[in-house]
């Protein structure tokens, strides 16, 4: 009688409670590898990535122990927590967690279910600004052979529409874009014709530095949707310096620009893009308080792209170590912020 | 026979025992040197690869930059051997894991144990309503 109430516990074992045996590491120390890569990135110093790459920074020989079978689950018992619960070995040959691990891979691999989504027009290389970081060549004389021809712009929405995608984004940049926009509006209307005949989703995007916008402009942009993105890298001085307007202050341009974009499409229609140069370095608090103060709901603290113009002025030039240092300060400053109760979002940390 | 690696007119010179290093490793690794260095690799005898790596430019490297190079070398294999035993060894499992990524439910299994509950009911026969 007695050992059939034992058979009956054991029959009410559960999924969710094992007994603790169950849990109990292996004695013999075997454990199998789960794909992941290795690099030595200091003498002392190699880092392991993952599958789905989470990454462990070890001490060097680590990576030879490990393959070798080398790592005690006592004496080394928190790196082996650590490579178990990352899945950069498993005590079994196929781990039932393997399943997590294909979630995540799929869901960083998701980008291939629809591909490329956004298509970026370079609609002019022409531009009014002399910015001496900026990557594109710029012609400033006033030629239409600078600006892309109706043929190409064909082409480009012809590929564009080509991508699996349901939805596409089509962004206008330049130079300056604006200084085209006859050629924007011709490929707005035609993209916006196509989508509804494919029946595919589109969001336009004009990247503007706003000097030469208009009410004009800024109607069409409403009664199509379109979306703004501009420039702006941080307090006067900051952005004056930076970005170079013959004649003219290009920080008092943008701020009208923006507050004219703002009450024509409404305020969460118009977003800005900020680029850190030399100068920009020794300003992360009054960088981030203008984006604030200007009701922006996050910054993006862009280093700047090795390209262009901006690889060969000394002007552009600085130390990765330097903007470490300013990104450090000015992400204290968001965080402040969010601290008071703001919700402001800082771009280069929500992607990485 | 015990070969020793050693550094030769200009020209740096390792051994590999066959039954410890692969052919993969050894040309993956050998790969990156291929831009400023002539490589080659032969067999010293029918157990042991012989590797060599002879700088392009006719400047002659120091005893220095030639120490350092072997050592490179050596350390390098280790690294490119190291990394095909992970990638073969886990080869089914990178290649389950990606099949159980992109499936639709194909590879799916339900978990293992009989479904029930702590409490003690059985959940097969809770009807729902």
């Amino acid at each position: 009688m007695k050992l059939k109430m034992i058979d009956a516990t054991i029959e009410r074992k559960t999924r969710k409670f094992k007994d603790a045996d169950h849990y109990n590491l292996k004695k013999d120390g075997g454990y199998y590898l789960l794909p992941f890569r290795f690099h030595r990135i200091t003498p002392e110093k190699e880092i392991i990535v993952n599958e789905v790459g989470d990454f462990i920074i070890i001490p060097t020989g680590t990576y030879k122990k490990i393959v070798k079978r080398q790592i005690d689950k006592e004496i080394d018992s928190e790196l082996y927590g650590d490579l178990i619960a990352n899945f950069f070995i498993s005590e079994e040959i196929i781990s039932p967690l393997i399943d997590v691990l294909a979630t995540r891979y799929r869901t960083k691999k998701l980008f291939l279910n629809h591909f490329t989504g956004l298509h970026i027009f370079v609609i002019s290389l022409r531009c009014e600004h002399t910015c001496h970081y900026c990557q594109v060549s710029r012609v400033t004389q006033n030629r239409d052979k600078y600006d892309m021809s109706i043929e190409y712009i064909d082409k480009g929405i012809d590929i564009m529409f080509r991508t699996p995608n349901p939805h596409v984004t089509m962004e206008f940049q330049g130079g300056e874009a604006l200084l085209a926009f006859n050629n924007i509006k011709y490929a707005v209307e035609k993209a916006e014709r196509i989508a509804k005949e494919v029946g595919k989703g589109l969001t336009k995007v004009i990247c503007t530095n706003l000097a030469i916008v208009t009410e004009e402009i800024l109607e069409y942009c409403k009664e199509h949707e379109i979306l703004i993105s501009t420039s702006l890298d941080g307090p006067k001085n900051v952005h004056d310096n930076n970005r170079n307007k013959p004649h003219a202050s290009s920080y008092e341009l943008t701020i009208k620009g923006i507050e004219l974009a703002r009450k024509i499409l409404g305020h969460d229609r118009v977003s800005a893009l900020m680029t850190t140069t030399r100068l920009s370095l020794d300003y992360p608090i009054e960088i981030v308080d203008e984006y604030f103060n200007l009701g922006f709901q996050g910054i993006f603290l862009r280093n700047i792209s090795p390209y262009g113009f901006a690889l060969r002025t000394e002007k552009s030039k600085y130390e990765t170590d330097k903007f470490v240092e300013f990104y450090k300060k000015a992400l204290d400053r968001v965080l402040e912020y969010n601290f008071q109760g703001y919700n402001f979002t800082e771009d280069l940390a929500r992607i990485f | 026979m015990n070969f020793q690696n050693k550094i030769e007119a200009n020209e740096i010179i390792v051994f590999a025992d066959t039954s410890l290093y692969s052919k993969d490793s050894i040309f993956k690794c050998l790969y990156w040197y291929g831009d400023k260095y002539h490589t080659n690799v032969s067999f010293a005898d029918s157990n042991t690869y012989k590797i060599s790596i002879k700088p392009m430019t006719d400047n002659p490297l120091s005893q220095e930059q030639s120490e350092i190079l072997l050592q490179k070398l050596g350390r390098d294999l280790i690294d490119f051997n190291l990394r095909d035993i992970v990638t073969k060894e886990t080869k089914n499992i990178r290649d389950l894991l990606t099949a159980k990524a992109f499936s639709n439910g194909e590879f799916d299994e339900l978990p293992p144990g009989e479904l029930s509950d702590p409490v003690g009911f059985n959940v097969n026969e809770i009807k729902n309503d």
